[in-house]
């Protein structure tokens, strides 16, 4: 080798190096994003979930907010639904965590309990919110989280498809479940349609066990009993049975998506059970007309069980170096007509009656609809729990042994002592 | 090397001859180690981006995780020692841990002799000197490529769905099939089916052993009269079992650590009724889902440990049905 090449050799070495420790200053710098930015500007990032439509309802949002607050940059941290949860977790465990965040009522528990969220109380102006569903956001009379709308768990029925197979839309302030039962298996057996998609929601199940005086959470344990499990089985198999709703396999199969691909979205089925934010994208996806029903209750039950629900929070990072910035961003978002007037009721009907009042002429047909049944049944609803840690692994426990009995892998006494199990595991440890 | 230590820099920096002037007899082992030392320095600067990589994205994390299996880690809160209760937990209390054992044993036993069978059988049939070889080997390389991706899995999902491809063709014949994927029963067989379906990578070095067998072993057996199936079972299979080893080896471990096919058929819970609970789909959902990370470390030891000890059964048993023609 020669003196040259050698030469030559190591100045490869030395650039390749260069360009190495180049790159990885990049990535790292991307990282600590706590700097002051540019101009003296200060850099906040917020964490959200969502479809693309939310993404760019957001990206607005934030725009408008930068506009009103010229010193302040929003980051917008933007993951699917099925994502958001593991990043999350792993940004907070590497002292990342985004500095205004979305969160929902099952992980609150979780992410306050250990630490991770900034008490919000006095930092963010909440007189105007509905008080009852700010409480939600409460956990040992700290304000963890500032409810973005709010939400029901309500029975979905298409109007179009009742009227074909010449049913009329149930009167639901006294229905039964065997009355629902029984028109899903009209509607099905007069052809064309399904009548009812079933599922193995924990909202459901604890609309289903209030309306027989049990809550889903009583304390620190599952307060649910066997003989409730087995009556809510009792309800899939037999919509099954009948051909009421589609068979297990089926069943299963649909119920692994979300509202777009579901029988109601696709025009293949008469009722469902949705949240009542859904309706939105269940009506969109189908192209018909949909109906906000009460839950059917068993008869002679006093209490129709269903609740109102938060459709998300908005959190801060208890490690947050810019907590005043973020507390300012919630405050747009949640009270300000301005940002209500992009986000509409993306996510939940807003809460805060002042800026209700002012966007309630801005919101489309089916948001109206929404708002007017939640007016009207709003007196029965019973108060908003708090589930307790765990809570997000509940909707998979459910699910599977419920599946187990669907499938005849197992009876329903021996899952559902096997769903108390595993749940009150789940909650406590 | 203990000479090159004697090199004082100044020497070390002063050889600046003409290329064509012939080395000294005296200075020749100084200047010999002057250079070696010099491609050394270059050689380490060379591998100091993979060094660092190494130690710090792969051996300290290993490490870490090997810390974490002792605690208890919810990622939002830090570690705590919890000594081996990870891993009792997991053997005695766990059935859920359990179940996703005898899951992945299912599909790796089942799914791996049947995709080298089917590699094999690809293999022999592509080794006649077929025209456009290069052709049909690329098409039955593709889903080797593919397999493992998201896009076929849910491409999958729909094909074995209850209104999906197959039941299409099973309803001409006047059958109606089950939901493949959502029925517990079957579930996992589409996944085995996926992975029979990547034979591609095993069939490709299969092609190339059986180029190795001397042309002159069959013609000798055809003289003496040997059938086709003669020939395969006495001259093919034997010459062929370092391949198929090598192919086992490599496929078993892939197998264990499956992960994507079940997550996305699934949608990520491993259901229906557990019947595609994966080993590392059920890591991945008590690490993620469970905020229980420690017992998700202690379980990735754990597989380690498991596919270092079949590995190594592996290795044991090659001895008494793996046939090295040098050795013999």
């Amino acid at each position: 080798m020669n003196l040259s090449s050698r030469k030559t050799m190591w100045k490869v070495a030395a650039l390749s190096v260069a360009v190495l420790t180049a790159v990885t200053a990049c990535g790292s710098g991307d990282g600590g994003e706590g700097g002051g930015g540019e101009g003296g500007k200060t850099t906040i990032t917020f964490a959200y979930w969502g479809s693309d439509a939310r993404q760019k309802l957001t990206e607005q949002v934030i725009a408008k907010f930068e506009e009103k607050n010229p010193t302040i940059d929003v980051e917008g941290d933007f993951s699917n639904w099925d994502s958001y949860y593991e990043k999350l977790a792993t940004k907070v465990a590497a002292n990342d965590a985004p500095d205004v965040l979305s969160i929902e009522i099952r992980g609150l528990s979780e992410y306050a309990g250990r630490g991770a969220l900034a008490d919000l109380a006095g930092k963010v102006p909440s007189a105007d919110l509905d008080q009852q569903v700010l409480a939600s956001g409460q956990i040992e009379g700290k304000q963890y989280a500032i409810p973005t709308g709010v939400n029901a768990f309500s029975m979905v029925a298409n109007t179009a498809a009742l009227e074909k197979a010449k049913k009329e839309l149930p009167e639901d302030t006294n229905w039964t479940w065997d009355q629902w039962m029984t028109l899903a298996q009209e509607i099905s057996a007069a052809g064309g349609v399904t009548g009812a998609e079933y599922n193995f929601n924990p909202a459901f199940l604890q609309i289903f066990a209030a309306q027989r005086g049990e809550k889903f959470y009583d304390g620190n344990k599952i307060g649910v009993s066997v003989d409730t499990l087995k009556a809510w089985w009792a309800i899939h198999q037999k919509l099954i049975e009948t051909k009421g709703s589609p068979d297990a396999a089926k069943s299963a199969e649909i119920g692994a998506t979300g509202p777009e691909q579901s029988l109601l979205g696709t025009n293949a089925g008469a009722m469902g059970m949705w949240w009542s934010n859904q309706l939105n994208a269940l009506t969109k996806s189908s192209g018909s007309e949909m109906t906000l029903l009460r839950m059917p209750k068993p008869e002679g039950a006093t209490t129709g069980g269903m609740f109102l629900q938060p459709a998300m929070f908005y959190s801060a990072s208890a490690k947050s170096e810019h907590s005043a910035e973020g507390a300012k961003l919630i405050d747009f978002l949640v009270n300000d007509p301005d940002a209500a007037a992009i986000l509409l009721s993306d996510r939940g009907l807003p809460t805060n009656s002042k800026v209700l009042d002012v966007v309630k002429t801005k919101l489309p047909e089916t948001d109206q609809k929404t708002l007017a049944f939640i007016d009207e049944v709003k007196s029965e609803l019973s108060p908003i729990q708090v589930p307790p840690k765990g809570a997000l692994e509940m909707e998979d426990i459910l699910k599977r042994n419920s599946e187990e009995v669907m499938f005849g892998k197992a009876t329903p006494d021996a899952a559902a002592q096997k769903f108390l199990t595993e749940a009150n595991a789940a909650i406590a440890g | 090397m203990s000479e090159s230590i004697s090199v004082t820099p100044e020497r070390a920096l002063a050889p600046k001859r003409a290329p064509d002037q012939p080395p000294g007899r005296r200075r020749r082992t100084p200047h010999v180690n002057i250079h070696r030392r010099r491609e050394a320095r270059a050689a380490y600067v060379f591998l100091a981006p993979w060094f660092i990589g190494l130690f710090v994205i792969t051996v300290g994390p290993i490490l870490a995780s090997l810390y974490l299996s002792f605690t208890d880690y919810s990622l939002l809160e830090e570690a705590k020692w919890v000594g081996l209760g990870n891993y009792t937990e997991m053997f005695f209390e766990d059935d859920r841990f359990i179940t996703s054992l005898k899951v992945t044993t299912i599909y790796v036993v089942v799914s791996v002799p049947l995709q080298l069978a089917f590699a094999l059988g690809l293999a022999l049939a592509l080794d006649r000197g077929l025209r456009g070889l290069s052709f049909y080997r690329s098409v039955y390389y593709l889903p080797s490529l593919l397999g493992g991706s998201v896009a076929i899995a849910i491409l999958w999902r729909k094909i074995f769905g209850t209104d999906g491809l197959v039941n299409g063709l099973l309803s001409v014949f006047g059958i109606q099939g089950p939901g493949w994927v959502s029925d517990p029963d079957t579930a996992l067989g589409t996944l085995i089916l996926l992975h029979v379906w990547t034979f591609g990578a095993p069939m490709v070095i299969f092609l190339a052993g059986l180029r190795q067998i001397p042309q002159s072993y069959y013609e000798a057996a055809a003289v003496d009269g040997a059938t086709k199936l003669r020939q395969f079972r006495s001259i093919t299979l034997p010459l062929l079992t370092p391949i198929i080893f090598f192919n086992l080896v490599l496929e078993v471990i892939k197998s264990f650590q499956s992960f994507t096919q079940s997550f996305i058929v699934s949608g990520g819970s491993g259901g229906p009724v557990d019947s595609t609970l994966f080993y590392t789909l059920y890591l991945y959902l008590k690490g993620f889902k469970s905020y229980e990370m420690g017992y998700a470390a202690a379980m990735a030891w754990v597989l380690l440990l498991l596919i270092a000890g079949l590995t190594g059964v592996n290795f044991l048993a090659s001895k008494y049905w793996v046939f090295y023609g040098d050795t013999k």
